[in-house]
């Protein structure tokens, strides 16, 4: 039986008629049309379904649309401020980081919280923060390239 | 070819950055139509197994339920070429009756699919699939290949009598490899195993297909030969080609999976039956059920002999091979393989054959490599080995025998460039080779280091095997800008940013000038597609030609205008130029307007069309260094460095080609230390069929890694360009074999090397 | 495998009373989801089909994490393992607990998943029951009845099987002081790559007597039989030695002989035997304090 629900995403209050059965990926993909999260192994493997809960990296695929009611929600849609893209953004596509891009939204979002927690991580904090977000086509390397440059962006003031 | 150029050889940005940054770029599964049905695929929970009965009544009762396939609805369909490729000169697939591949009345493996259906969501196609009653006839099943062929094992198809799929030969036999062998100063000689490796595209396979009301086919696909999925569709369906339009979105990922037609056949089939759009996407069980991945060699047994000054003299080969249930683009692996990897150093003698074998596992395919990869994880290990018994640095040995330009190439031609011997100078020098290897070797302590090498060369295209044909239509807009229309696979390679590089650099103009008209089989001209490491040299010399020829006509407008002939034209910065007076110019947008807007009666747009097939085929060559600690207790090995140095000729953009080198590593480092793609003996099933139990390197399984881009232009390529797509993943289960025996002395043979296999190696050396 | 879940009634839990009010009267086709991560993958497999779903995730009562004044730790089991992971007082008091927390799934997962959803899922192949087993954690459940405390050692009864009725609700995990002079570890090697289910596991206390000889062990082993288990056995052998290297590899060598793993028993033995020997001897030194390293917990590669 559907029951009303409320969810605030990317800012945005919506009201949506939805069964509890709901993944949270289901709403925000089928629901909101926000195609950005993506299913991928949908066992919590590869964090192409990342979206930020309160600031923090969660799992769209294993999360129940209920229990995410009224908490913020950014998806990548979220990100960038009309046409301009956020420092991450910028750096994913400055130095390369995108192949396929299908990975992309879950490594920018887990990236943003690891930056918003730590402005000044190591080599060795970007890989532990995204140990859970595979990449089949960069081999990495330029995902923690654009991160580590982010944050620097980000310390010297960049527009966010 | 020393000259500056203005935009190849840059990092530029892709255009398809932004929409993929922002998570606006549309794959196939996030494309939604009115009255869109969602599909799902029932599967076989058994190894082998006849369908007796499918009862369908209570999944059609279902509500929201719009259809039900199963193989009576496809008595009406044509033959059905899973290799597609209709290449006389390669052995491909063969022509499989029509109930036999899409949904099965012979489940011939664990996940094959028996029956479909199409309901308004997802939820209702899931529940639907549980209410499928099916009957099953279980038979026993064989799932390796020497097993298969022996007499009395259980039949998979009664197209491949005895279970053999294809005899195959080593399509450039030369001399005498027994007589050769039997006179080297030194046989080496192993029998290796090779896995079976998934591609694990991050997006599963997707297909969104609808028929217009004209009763025009229109289906959105991943395809990476779009216009071979048009003709093969058209053909298993009896639709005229032109009654069939393939789009391509964005893909996530290929690597060789998409060579073949994945989700589309279901995806039709249910659009013609129930007259609406059909979405199909697959899970990632589906994916690793239901798809071809990369063929698995249950045996290569290679001898190479050597005279004593390291000269080889002679290789022989025999494969044995799986090719699952159904012969997909499986076969083609060992006939690459061995072409690739057999020609690679000079060899006067060589033989090779293949038996490939039908087996109740999942399809086998063509994966990133192609074969080349098994084939040299045995080759550079004996080398190795021949090396360390006649007394040679593993360089050295390989300098000895790599082949200059001028001689013969792998597939026949002539070689026009290499840049081996550059790649291994040039990556021993930054990997640190000639120290590390003078150290004096750790014997005991529980962690070993060692370091080691491969090399390796790969084709760029395939002629003259597959059909090369691309072509490109290039056209000036009234501002000087320009559309370019190609259809490369869309799967995240950079592509569209280097096929911009070329086309603007030759037109001299800036690459943000240029836009990619691609994805659609209506606007596009035929094009092979991407495989085979092609996409930049091909498709990218059929743009630079179609660029010549639109900038000749922009030149011969130009010329008028500026009252200079045409060929003391140049242009720059998006100006014609008098050569000899380069204050002399006009605005390329000026003169596209000019000719744009003319009320002469000779109006024209400056556009160029040109198909290219190129005859020749440029290896591309790389060296490949990994150092290792081998934990002696445990038996883990962690590669802790690799370098990568490549010959891929001149450079389109370094980034992009460093891009495809960092990420053939994560695949690399899979297919030799993590993935196991695993089948129950006893049952049949497939253990593996998700990440949680197939593990791809993850970003702390990864190395330092470095790459070295040689970055000298080939004769042949579009401004010397060489392909690189699948040479970043062939030398590097060699190099780590090679450095895994440097660090503690035994070989390992079989893929993937895990930590029980070299346990017992160790364990075996020191009885 | 399915992608969407099958349709359930979803309650959220005002209390644990309520919560325990709700189990009761809709029996064992309710079930309570505080992350969901593992109950969510099993519903999608189809292993688990609960009729209704009782939302915990919300108690800020069973969302607790204090020190107590004797040198414990009383956790409520709504604490994720990020938090586990991070909280300076488990690191302080319990760093192997916070490293086997740390090593749970994923980043994502961690921040999701709940300790006490990971000790109620009782998998047998996880990374803090044999870490609890060596602290002597004790379970503290509620049910219509009043409230129960079991020790972990008796908690797990099989794979995915424990001893909390379908009407009962974890409410705390509490951990006991460690026995003067004592320091613990986490030793842990994963399947395949290094993000990945654990292999083998053992968490291991060890106290040393004034003359330097055992004066207590505790070894929990996971991931190496059907429940994480003690290796008494082991455990028996080093008491009042020295812990000379020899003595060490012979108490790992019976570690090993008490596993009984199902699928790759050889390998899965053979590590047991390392780690068991890595992290006794580790422990050792680090008590005696004669180490460079405080590392206390460590993959091999």
């Amino acid at each position: 039986m559907k029951t009303l629900a409320n969810f605030v995403v990317n800012g945005e209050p919506y009201e949506l008629a939805i069964e509890p059965n709901l993944l949270l990926i289901e709403v925000l993909r089928d629901e909101l049309g926000l195609t950005g999260t993506k299913h991928s192994c949908g066992v919590g493997n590869c964090g192409a379904c990342t979206v930020l809960v309160e600031g923090e990296p969660v799992l769209a695929c294993l999360s129940l649309a209920m229990a995410a009611r009224g908490k913020a929600i950014t998806t990548i849609e979220g990100l960038a401020e009309g046409p301009t893209l956020h420092p991450l953004q910028e750096a994913f596509i400055e130095v390369g980081a995108i192949q396929c891009g299908y990975c992309t939204p879950g490594m920018i979002l887990t990236a943003k919280a690891l930056l918003d927690k730590k402005p000044d991580p190591t080599e060795e904090d970007v890989r532990e923060a995204l140990a859970g977000n595979i990449c089949r086509c960069t081999g990495y390397v330029k995902i923690i390239e654009a991160v580590l440059a982010a944050a620097e962006a980000m310390r010297k003031g960049a527009a966010r | 070819m020393n000259e500056e150029f203005s935009v190849v050889g840059k990092r530029i940005r892709q255009p398809d950055g932004p929409a993929k940054a922002t998570g606006e770029a549309k794959f196939v599964g996030d494309l939604r139509m009115p009255g869109m049905l969602i599909a799902k695929v029932l599967r076989s929970p058994h190894a082998h197994a006849r369908v007796a009965a499918i009862d369908t009544s209570r999944a059609e009762a279902l509500p929201g339920v719009a259809a039900v396939l199963t193989p009576d609805d496809l008595e009406d369909w044509s033959g059905f070429d899973r290799g597609m490729k209709d290449m006389p000169l390669v052995a491909g697939g063969y022509r499989i009756p029509p109930e036999e591949q899409v949904v099965n009345r012979v489940a011939r493996h664990y996940g094959d699919a028996v029956a479909a259906v199409a309901a308004v969501n997802e939820h209702i196609a899931e529940e639907a699939l549980s209410l499928l009653e099916v009957e099953y006839e279980v038979l026993p099943f064989v799932l390796n290949a020497e097993e298969a062929l022996r007499s009395g094992a259980p039949q998979v198809t009664e197209a491949a009598p005895g279970n053999i799929g294809k005899h195959l030969s080593y399509p450039y036999p030369e001399g005498d490899v027994d007589q050769a062998l039997a006179e080297a100063d030194l046989v080496v000689e192993g029998e290796f195993q090779t896995t079976k490796q998934d591609h694990c595209t991050q997006e599963t396979a997707a297909c969104l297909a609808y028929v217009d009301a004209s009763g025009r086919l229109n289906v959105w696909s991943q395809c990476q030969l779009a216009h071979l999925a048009r003709r093969e569709l058209a053909n298993i369906f009896n639709l005229p080609v032109h009654k069939v339009k393939i789009m391509t979105p964005f893909v996530g990922g290929s690597f060789g999976q998409r060579g073949a037609l994945c989700a589309e056949p279901v995806a039709v089939a249910l659009a013609l039956k129930t007259n609406k759009p059909v979405k199909l996407v697959f899970s990632r069980e589906d994916n690793f059920l239901g798809l071809e991945s990369r063929t698995g060699f249950d045996n290569i047994h290679v001898r190479l002999g050597f005279k004593k000054d390291g000269t080889l003299t002679a290789i022989k080969t025999n494969m044995l091979g799986h090719l699952g249930g159904y012969m997909g683009c499986g076969p083609m692996a060992s006939v690459i393989g061995m072409t690739l990897s057999m020609g690679h150093y000079r060899c006067p003698n060589r033989y090779g054959d293949a038996d490939m074998v039908m087996t109740n596992i999942p399809v086998s395919g063509a994966m990133r490599g192609f074969g080349n990869d098994a084939m040299m994880f045995c080759i550079e290990q004996l080398v190795d080995e021949a090396a360390e018994k006649l007394g040679l640095d593993p360089i050295d040995i390989r300098l000895k025998n790599t082949k200059q330009p001028g001689e013969t190439a792998s597939m026949g031609l002539m070689l026009e460039s290499s840049y081996l011997e550059d790649c291994m100078r040039a990556g021993a020098e930054r990997f640190g080779w000639q120290e590390l290897r003078s150290q004096p070797k750790e014997t005991e302590g529980r962690i070993r280091r060692g370091c080691g090498m491969a090399t390796m060369s790969h084709c760029t295209g395939a002629a003259p095997l597959y059909l090369e044909h691309s072509n490109a239509m290039v056209k000036f807009n009234e501002d000087g800008s320009v559309n370019l229309t190609v259809y490369p696979a869309p799967v995240g390679t950079h592509i569209w940013g280097a096929l911009s590089q070329i086309c603007a650099e030759e037109l001299g103009i800036g690459v943000e000038d240029v836009s990619i008209v691609t994805g659609d089989t209506d606007i596009t001209l035929f094009e092979y597609g991407s495989d085979a490491s092609r996409s930049t040299y091909a498709i990218g010399g059929a743009t630079l030609r179609a660029a010549r020829k639109a900038k000749e006509q922009l030149l011969a407008h130009a010329a008028e205008m500026l009252e200079v002939p045409p060929d003391q034209l140049e242009t720059r910065d998006r100006r014609v130029f008098s050569k000899a007076d380069p204050n002399k110019s006009i605005d390329v947008g000026e003169v596209c307007y000019d000719a744009i807007y003319s009320f002469g009666g000779e109006a024209t747009n400056f556009a160029g069309k040109q198909s290219f097939e190129p005859t020749w085929n440029s290896p591309t060559f790389g060296a490949y260094f990994a150092e290792v600690e081998v934990d002696t207790e445990t038996g883990r090995v962690c590669v802790t460095r690799f370098v990568t140095a490549i010959d891929c000729g001149k450079a389109i953009n370094p980034m992009a080609v460093e891009g495809q080198l960092e990420g053939g590593l994560q695949q690399g480092l899979g297919y030799a230390l993590t993935e196991n793609f695993l089948v129950n003996e006893t049952t049949g099933k497939v253990e593996t069929t998700n990440y949680d139990s197939y593990k791809v390197p993850g970003t702390l399984d990864m190395p330092h890694s470095e790459v070295i881009i040689v970055d000298k232009p080939d004769p042949k390529g579009p401004f010397g360009a060489k392909g690189v797509g699948e040479p970043g993943m062939v030398g590097i289960p060699p190099a780590i074999a090679n450095a895994i025996y440097d660090a503690i002395g035994v070989r390992i043979h079989s893929l993937p090397m895990t930590p029980e296999r070299i346990l017992a190696a160790l364990a075996e050396k020191d009885d | 495998m399915y992608r969407v879940l099958q349709p359930f009634e979803y309650l959220e839990a005002k209390s644990v009373d309520h919560a325990v009010e709700l189990l009761t009267r809709l029996g064992p086709d309710a079930r309570v989801i505080a992350g969901g991560t593992d109950l969510i993958i099993s519903m999608k497999k189809r292993d688990l089909a609960p009729k209704a779903l009782i939302a915990i995730g919300g108690l800020s009562e069973l969302s607790f994490l204090e020190a107590t004044t004797e040198g414990g730790l009383r956790i409520g089991p709504l604490v994720t393992h990020a938090a586990v992971a991070a909280s300076e007082v488990v690191r302080e008091r319990f760093e192997m607990l916070a490293v086997a927390a740390g090593e749970v799934g994923t980043p994502q997962v961690r921040n999701m998943g709940t300790l006490g959803g990971n000790v109620c899922k009782a998998g047998p192949s996880q990374d803090t029951p044999p870490v609890l087993i060596a602290l002597e954690a004790v379970l503290t459940l509620r049910g219509p009845h009043g409230e129960r405390s079991v020790p972990m050692g008796e908690f797990c009864t099989g794979p995915f099987c424990t001893v909390v009725a379908p009407e009962e609700v974890l409410t705390e995990i509490t951990i006991p002081p460690l026995p003067e002079g004592s320091a613990g570890c986490y030793k842990w090697c994963t399947k395949i790559t290094k993000v990945d289910e654990t292999l083998a596991g053992a968490g291991v206390v060890l106290s040393l007597a004034d003359d330097g000889t055992c004066k207590d062990v505790r070894i929990g082993l996971g991931s190496v039989a059907p429940t994480a288990i003690r290796a008494r056995q082991a455990e028996g052998m080093l008491l009042g030695t020295k812990l000379e290297p020899g003595e060490v590899e012979a108490a790992a060598e019976t570690a090993f002989t008490e596993c009984m793993p199902r699928s790759r028993p050889g390998y899965r033995r053979h590590m047991v035997r390392v780690m068991v020997k890595d992290a006794v001897m580790e422990l050792k030194e680090k008590i005696v304090g004669d180490s460079t390293s405080s590392d206390p917990g460590e993959a091999p590669r």
